[in-house]
């Protein structure tokens, strides 16, 4: 049984003359892990920043969970459920990890005038806090700076933030990028266990091999279009995807 | 006490209340204001105004000063908080030199003259002055510090904690940057209005001159050498720099010249303030860092 979770529709942004991402349909099944893939400059990012609420969309509309969130600022879409990661990271450097959690528990005050005014630091938001630290792997670094984390450490810090936001769906920006191997696998185990938990993820990756293994379905982006989309195996012998990726007459090559 | 040190006391006090005020926006939101004596100088010339022309006693007018402050600092702070960094402290400046010729040179506000007479602050019917008016300024104090303390400890200050670290990261867990940018405007610039009141009251004459933009670098100064975002850092900056003018007098002509230095120095060598995390003051005195405990 699929059911839908998020939907684009004619999705487009145009910055003057530049169309970053044109008439793109997208549809993210709940339940699933679905991969952005696509050459440098196919608009992911900005397609990210749309559903984010980050830029504003020139035409198209975005639904999520039916109704529609296009328009809305960043901190309203976050409202809605929509949990997020960087592609260069944005910690809060000069909070610890487990206060950059707790930033992101707060997704339910900040809204609320009137629920703004009691400790932040309340027993029991430190004890969901650790929780969450402890499920993506960092709770033995709950109490150091998160400015003096390495990359792949706060690769997860994000993801942890982007949890507590997203509890139906989080979208992931080249999580992977910059990590050795052996962080990759562990990040790969920690995304496969969020969709046995049940929630969602569209991610972004340039990792080919990552994208293969970890995703059900992929939606191939190039120079703002949709190209192509569908199971891993069936988009790597996708003639149009290998054409984006290696230029024309490349697949021979690569096969 | 002699007198000439409750003088000098009474006005450090003053300006740690309004520099708290500046702490709010700049240390703990991340919002840079270069303009911040504006709003000392509305809170001081509406205290002026309500006592002397519409009789008000300083009790009956604070709440309104206060209001009226924030208020002000909401219609101002509502399109400058839309820019960012260098832009947001060119617009704070100009704000300061609008807010200063208002004063100037509108008749309402008694030109160039100022405004004079304005009576001294009375409780149960006794006025205060000397002692007992430094100890009133010392109580409000108190209270601009203990809303300090639990702004920071409350989702408010922690919204505006992220806010300065990363916008968009802020953003991106439904943290309105207007809103909670604007919150940290509006209370910084209600208790700058709190400490031109009791300035109001205590100098008993105001001038334009004394709300300029100098008198913002000096607040600045106070909140970067006593340790931006901390809760003791704005009440030393103010201790030092209003004593220091006091023990070498030929630096008075030299004040900017010697703020403007202290400035470069303090952001060159500790830029966290004298007690700012991994200072060495606080490194001597093995404090935990402010607010971090958990």
């Amino acid at each position: 049984m699929t059911e839908i979770l998020l939907q684009t529709r004619d999705l487009s942004k145009h910055f003057g003359g530049l169309k970053a991402v044109d008439q793109v349909n997208l549809e993210i099944n709940t339940g699933e892990i679905l991969g952005l893939l696509g050459p440098n400059g196919a608009g992911k990012t900005v397609c990210f920043n749309l559903i984010s609420g980050v830029y504003r969309p020139t035409r198209g509309e975005i639904q999520f969970r039916g109704r529609r969130i296009d328009g809305l600022p960043s901190h309203l879409v976050a409202r809605r459920g929509i949990g997020r990661t960087f592609q260069i990271v944005k910690p809060f450097a000069s909070l610890t990890v487990l206060e950059n959690v707790l930033v992101a528990r707060g997704i339910t005050r900040y809204g609320r005038f009137g629920r703004l005014w009691s400790p932040w630091k309340a027993r029991s938001e430190v004890t969901a806090g650790m929780a969450m630290l402890e499920r993506v792997g960092l709770a033995d670094l709950a109490h150091r700076k998160a400015g003096l984390l390495p990359l792949g450490n706060l690769r997860r810090l994000e993801i942890a933030r982007a949890l507590v936001v997203g509890h139906q769906l989080i979208l992931l920006d080249e999580s992977f990028s910059g990590l050795r191997h052996e962080e990759i696998a562990r990040l790969e185990d920690l995304i496969r266990r969020i969709r046995e938990e049940g929630i969602t993820v569209l991610l972004i990756e340039h990792n080919m091999r990552v994208t293969m293994e970890l995703c059900d379905r992929i939606v191939v982006l190039d120079h703002g279009r949709k190209i192509a989309q569908g199971e891993p195996r069936a988009i790597q012998e996708n003639e149009q995807v290998i054409e984006a990726y290696l230029g024309r007459g490349g697949g021979r090559h690569a096969a | 006490m002699n007198a000439y040190l409750i003088t000098i006391g009474t006005l450090i006090v003053i300006y740690a209340i309004t520099v708290y005020g500046l702490n709010v926006i700049v240390g703990y939101a991340g919002q840079i204001s270069l303009g911040h004596a504006a709003f000392f100088g509305i809170g001081a010339y509406s205290a002026a105004l309500l006592s002397t022309k519409a009789g008000l006693s300083f009790w009956q007018a604070l709440p309104i000063v206060i209001v009226l402050s924030g208020l002000i600092g909401m219609l101002l702070g509502l399109p400058s908080l839309r820019l960012k960094e260098d832009f947001l402290a060119i617009t704070t400046i100009g704000i300061n030199f609008i807010v200063e010729a208002l004063f100037l040179y509108i008749p309402f506000f008694g030109g160039a003259l100022g405004i004079g007479g304005i009576p001294r602050v009375a409780l149960f019917g006794i006025k205060l002055k000397g002692l007992a008016f430094f100890l009133l300024c010392l109580s409000f104090l108190a209270i601009v510090m203990v809303i300090c303390w639990w702004f920071t400890r409350s989702w408010s200050g922690v919204a505006c904690f992220a806010l300065r670290e990363d916008e968009s990261a802020a953003a991106s867990m439904g943290i309105s940057p207007v809103r909670f940018k604007l919150l940290a405007f509006v209370i910084g610039t209600m208790m700058a209005g709190l400490g031109g009141a009791l300035y109001a009251h205590y100098m008993r004459f105001i001038s334009a001159t004394d709300f300029s933009f100098p008198m913002s670098i000096t607040f600045l100064s106070m909140i970067v050498l006593g340790g931006m975002g901390t809760l003791w850092g704005p009440l030393l900056g103010a201790v030092l720099l209003g004593i220091l003018p006091e023990l070498f007098r030929p630096l008075v002509d030299y004040r900017i010249l010697f703020y403007t230095t202290l400035l470069l120095v303090m952001i060159r060598f500790q830029p966290g303030g004298l007690l700012g995390e991994g200072s060495l003051l606080r490194k001597w005195l093995v404090l935990k860092p402010a607010g971090v405990r958990v």
